[in-house]
């Protein structure tokens, strides 16, 4: 009854029309508090805490007012969603300048570690201090579960980031894989710099067993599935770097030999052609020529009834 | 003279195979059965002037033509009726033999018989099943081997030079399977080249076509497919799968093998074309089924394609048939996979599901899928012109076994080179994405990161080709290379179709209109300024697709099915099923289907749904052969081998008819025989005088009939001795005793609905006293055809 009322109340508000919707128990009241409202024309939207009280005087009506005891948020729980609040922030403060160049797990991954500490606290069915678990207090109470629903959010970026991949199980530190990695990205880089200024042929040449390694660390770190977002993108870049920027791509320097085969075989099915074609032309009696004889019946019938 | 004529209209006793080219055009014909000579010449001059579509050549030739009728050659074309395709037996023959049978089983034993259909029709499913897996399996590890060896190369090659290395070992690869497959097909088993639906579908309109459901065309189906898919031509292994099943639902079905020479003892019952038609029907639905997990789609393609007879009964089974048979596919294909159980994952074909946002279409886009349909009739209509002539080449010019094999090396290897070529200049390039891990990318002269968006299309089977058409983001390929590939494939496409291997037309029209059909979607997408959510360009490959198949085989209702069931959505079926009607529509304008252009090429008496139009002023008179070979009810022995093995008139039913004894009248109909009959009553010694002499010799069962079923043996190796050639025969308890006759006078389409709907061999035309004037037989109903200039009548041929 009381979320009917609201709603029609501000309904009249806002379009001060009879509304049609509601039964009619409903209706009469919401028409009551249009009379009322009547009485105080004034009234905007932002002064709905005053007339409310006075239209159903069987409830208590205020927004700011608390709740019995026993429905509050224990203060333990309060204080874990303030540190769960204090540790989310963190992590996003952590995530946004990693964002480009990806280095979310690199950079990040203690802040989500302490991120996932908190929640699982929150979301574990021990007792608290005062015989109180705030997983249901905290995590599924209302309709928007505001707790759960951040933090799956954050768990699929980790998810879709590969981050796992990366870093060590108890989220402590990088993998020896990653470390090597970028210890060796790093070397490429080096390498890079080195010869960036002057003529890039110069750069492909010496620095192409540096890439080379790389090349094949990464593809080797991908049939292990042992690649995460930091890796993928550093390498992306890399490549990007040598293939677009210095050029470094095999050139198609190939075109004769390729072209001159391949019309070679192309050519074949001409001659085949060409010379089954003639040659069974030569041998015509040896074509399955379908046969037909013509026994003419008719004609003859005819004939004999001439005759 | 009058030896010639009587040999000359001997000759024309067209019985089901009539003499060596009986071929008489109908202005000659029309004339040759006329037993009352009352018909004067003047008659015959109205139906010249009526048939004016007669060739004038052929008239003079026929003038010019010496009497005797020497064999005049003429170059292959599609006018012609072969000679060696005979019908089927549908028709029950009701002989005594028979009504014995039937009186002696209990009501148990036709339970029994039911329940053995149903068995046999879940045997046919599963081995339909299991074929389709070991192909799917055999193509994938070969193609993988061959694509891993290549790719491999020709990443060496890219960083040291030398692809033109790459390109021959391509080429060489491709070559040596499709050596083995061309030869197993050329040497061993021809009917097994191409797909094998225009064979299956003869089989089912009721022609038998010589060896097309043997084991042994089934073993050199099946490896020739696998090497023509791993050889990297441009065909699917479906169309193979649905004649596979068809093969295997004629084994099953008879419980034994006449070429292994095991009999099982099994389902003696059906040894008999009337039920093995109904089951190779439900072996061709098994084989659509699991070539393309579209058990509905492969039911009603059996109904479009085939079957003649049809009832509740039969569709439930063979709807059984086809479900068991994805069943089984999906069962061992999960296993294979590693998820044992996931039944989820059907089809030879899988084209993927299609992504719910990308689904969505709108009434804005009807009309566009409809002018998409129409250039996929259009563009199938070329396809079909192009290799029509092509095949007429081929029959014509390439038809010895070792230049059959050698035209398809070519193949191999040109398809080859033109996907190296196509490869190597492409310049469209697009950034490695997760999910394109499974396939074989190149790279070659791309950035590192990123493949070469050319070789997504060429360098991988053509059904995962298809499945990247239609499910890559939009983005994944250049209109120009979309352009390309179409092109190329087209042609690749249209020249492999009739080589002498075994492979389907399915695949390769789908991968053709999916390229162009994305490529529409593109260009929509390109030419509308805000970069519209409609125009994905994986939806307009499918619409494409489907157009462009529909435009070459023709197929209608359950080409939608198939398509709708392989996509496993059902929000495409209005948008499919429009575009597979315009399609129709459009290409039937100019040119037949694929199948039907081969069925024509092949010669084959095929009798359509419906007598031509414009036919109803032909009768019985002017289509029947006559003057027709009878028999006396108890016939001389000399007489009956004497006619059976007269090589010149290969007839294979002979009216019976009853002399009244001390009368002038002319012999009475009282029955039809078979020449397999006959020959299995002479394999027998079923003679009057013997079984007087021995009285306790075994009565012949119906049960000796079916034992000799369906390879009688020829005439030439059963003996007579002269003193047997003096005894009698007496035909009465094994003829068919009650024919189906008709007057002289009903018209051809009436007789053809006959034909049609009753599935029969031979018709006699009686006269009002029941005297055989001639006999009507599916070749003198085939030989009419409604051509560009009216009514047209085919020749007979021997090939």
């Amino acid at each position: 009854m009381l979320p009917y009322n609201l709603y029609l109340f501000f309904v009249f508000v806002a379009i001060d029309v009879p509304s049609l919707k509601c039964g009619d128990v409903v209706h009469l009241s919401a028409s009551e508090s249009a009379d009322k409202l009547e009485a105080v024309p004034s009234l905007s939207t932002a002064a709905v805490s005053s007339p409310v009280p006075a239209v159903d005087t069987g409830f208590s009506f205020s927004l700011l007012s608390s709740f019995p005891e026993d429905l509050e948020v224990s203060d333990y729980c309060s204080d874990l969603l303030h540190i769960f609040g204090q540790r989310y922030v963190a992590y996003v403060n952590c995530l946004v300048p990693a964002a480009r160049p990806v280095k979310v797990c690199q950079s990040c991954y203690s802040t989500y570690g302490s991120v996932v500490e908190i929640y699982k606290n929150i979301s574990s069915d021990q007792m608290g201090p005062g015989n109180v678990t705030c997983r249901d207090s905290l995590l599924r109470s209302d309709r928007l579960m505001l707790v759960y629903q951040l933090y799956s959010n954050l768990e699929s970026l980790w998810e879709d980031s590969n981050c796992a991949q990366c870093v060590t199980g108890d989220l402590e530190s990088l993998t020896n894989d990653t470390l090597y990695f970028m210890s060796t990205l790093n070397q490429t880089l080096t390498c890079f710099e080195k010869y960036q200024q002057g003529n890039h042929t110069e750069l492909c040449k010496n620095c192409k067993s540096a890439y080379g390694t790389l090349n094949v660390l990464y593809s080797q770190m991908e049939k292990n599935s042992t690649l995460c977002i930091d890796i993928e993108d550093a390498m992306n870049m890399t490549r990007r770097l040598w293939s677009k920027n210095f050029n470094c791509s095999f050139p198609r320097e190939e075109n004769v030999p390729v072209i001159a085969v391949s019309s070679f075989m192309l050519f074949l099915p001409i001659i085949f052609y060409l010379s089954s074609f003639l040659h069974s032309e030569q041998k015509k009696r040896k074509l399955i020529h379908p046969r037909r004889a013509k026994s003419n019946t008719s004609l003859m019938n005819i004939q004999d009834k001439l005759s | 003279m009058a030896n010639i004529t009587k040999k000359v209209s001997w000759s024309s006793r067209g019985d089901d195979s009539g003499l060596t080219g009986e071929g008489t055009p109908l202005l000659n014909g029309s004339e040759i059965p006329k037993p009352s000579r009352q018909l004067s010449g003047s008659g015959s001059v109205f139906r010249i002037g009526r048939f004016s579509t007669v060739d004038l050549e052929d008239d003079i030739t026929s003038e010019e033509d010496p009497i005797r009728g020497r064999p005049k050659e003429i170059p292959h074309n599609e006018k012609l009726l072969s000679l060696k395709y005979e019908s089927l037996d549908y028709d029950n023959i009701e002989n005594q033999l028979f009504l014995e049978e039937e009186r002696r089983m209990s009501p148990m034993g036709f339970r029994c018989l039911e329940i053995s259909r149903w068995v046999i029709c879940g045997l046919i499913g599963i081995l339909t099943g299991l074929i389709a897996c070991f192909i799917d399996i055999m193509v994938e590890k070969l193609a993988g081997y061959k694509y891993q060896v290549i790719k491999e190369n020709i990443e060496k090659f890219t960083e040291v030079g030398g692809l033109s290395i790459s390109l021959i070992l391509w080429a060489v690869l491709n070559c040596a399977f499709v050596l083995v497959g061309g030869i197993m097909v050329a040497f061993f088993e021809p009917i097994a080249a191409g797909s094998g639906i225009p064979q299956i579908k003869c089989y089912l309109n009721g022609v038998k076509i010589p060896r097309v459901v043997r084991l042994k065309t089934l073993v050199v189906k099946v490896i020739g497919v696998i090497c023509s898919v791993a050889g990297g031509l441009a065909v699917g292994k479906e169309g193979p799968m649905i004649h596979s099943g068809g093969v295997v639902a004629a084994g099953v079905s008879q419980g034994r093998s006449t070429s292994l020479k095991r009999d099982f003892k099994m389902f003696e019952y059906f040894r008999r074309d009337t039920e093995k038609r109904d089951f190779v029907s439900a072996g061709a639905a098994a084989g659509v089924s699991a070539a393309f997990g579209a058990p509905v789609g492969g039911v009603l393609f059996s109904l479009e394609e085939g079957a003649s007879f049809w009832n509740q009964m039969l569709t439930w089974r063979i709807f059984f048939a086809s479900m068991i048979s994805t069943f089984t596919l999906n069962f061992f294909l999960s296993i294979y996979h590693g998820k044992p159980g996931d039944l989820s994952n059907p089809g030879l074909i899988n084209f993927g599901r299609f992504e719910s946002d990308s689904v969505a279409y709108y009434y804005y886009e009807i009309p566009l899928f409809m002018c998409m349909g129409a250039l996929g009739g259009l563009l199938g209509a070329l396809f079909n012109s192009l290799n029509y002539w092509l095949t007429i080449f081929r029959i014509r010019y390439v038809h010895r076994p070792c230049l059959q094999v050698m035209e398809a090396l070519l193949v191999a290897a040109v398809t080859a080179a033109v996907s190296f070529t196509m490869i190597y200049f492409s310049n469209d390039c697009q950034p490695l994405g997760p999910e394109r891990n499974e396939e074989y990318s190149l790279q070659l002269f791309c950035a590192d990161g990123e493949y070469n968006s050319m070789a997504t299309a060429f360098f991988n089977t053509p059904e995962r080709s298809v499945r990247s058409l239609f499910h890559y983001q939009p983005g994944s390929y250049n209109p120009m290379t979309l352009g390309l590939f179409t092109l190329t494939y087209f042609f690749l496409a249209c020249w492999t179709y009739g080589l002498a291997v075994s492979a389907g037309v399915f695949i390769p029209s789908l991968l053709i209109g999916a390229a162009w059909g994305r490529l529409c979607g593109i260009l929509l997408a390109s030419f509308t300024p805000t970069s519209p959510i409609w125009a994905d360009p994986g939806k307009y490959a499918l619409i494409g697709a489907a157009a462009q198949l529909g435009g070459i085989v023709r197929m209608t209702l359950s080409l939608t099915v198939i398509m709708v069931e392989a996509t496993g959505n059902v929000t495409y079926g209005l948008p499919i099923m429009l575009v597979l009607m315009i399609a129709k529509i459009v290409g039937d304008y100019f040119q037949e289907g694929l199948y039907d252009i081969h069925i024509k090429l092949q010669s084959v008496p095929f009798l359509h749904w419906e007598a031509p139009a414009t036919s109803h002023w032909l009768t019985a008179r002017e289509v029947m052969s006559s003057p027709v070979t009878c028999f006396n009810r108890i016939e001389k022995v000399g007489t009956i081998v004497d006619v059976l093995s007269n090589t010149s008139t290969n007839h294979n039913g002979f009216p019976v008819v009853v002399q009244v004894l001390d009368s002038d009248e002319p012999a009475k109909l009282c029955g039809l025989i078979l020449r397999s009959q006959l020959i299995v009553l002479l394999k027998h010694k079923v003679f009057v005088e013997l079984a007087r002499s021995r009285l306790s010799q075994r009565k012949l069962q119906l049960k000796d009939f079916r034992d000799a079923y369906p390879r009688f043996p020829p005439i030439q190796s059963i003996h007579v001795s002269q003193d047997e050639r003096e005894c009698m025969m007496d035909l009465t308890e094994f003829m068919n005793p009650t024919p189906y006759t008709v007057p002289q006078d009903t018209s051809l389409p009436r007789v053809f609905k006959l034909f049609r709907a009753l599935g029969l061999r031979h018709l006699v035309v009686a006269d009002d006293v029941n005297r055989v004037i001639g006999l009507v037989t599916r070749k003198d109903l085939a030989r009419y055809h409604l051509g560009k200039h009216g009514l047209e009548e085919l020749q007979l041929a021997q090939t």
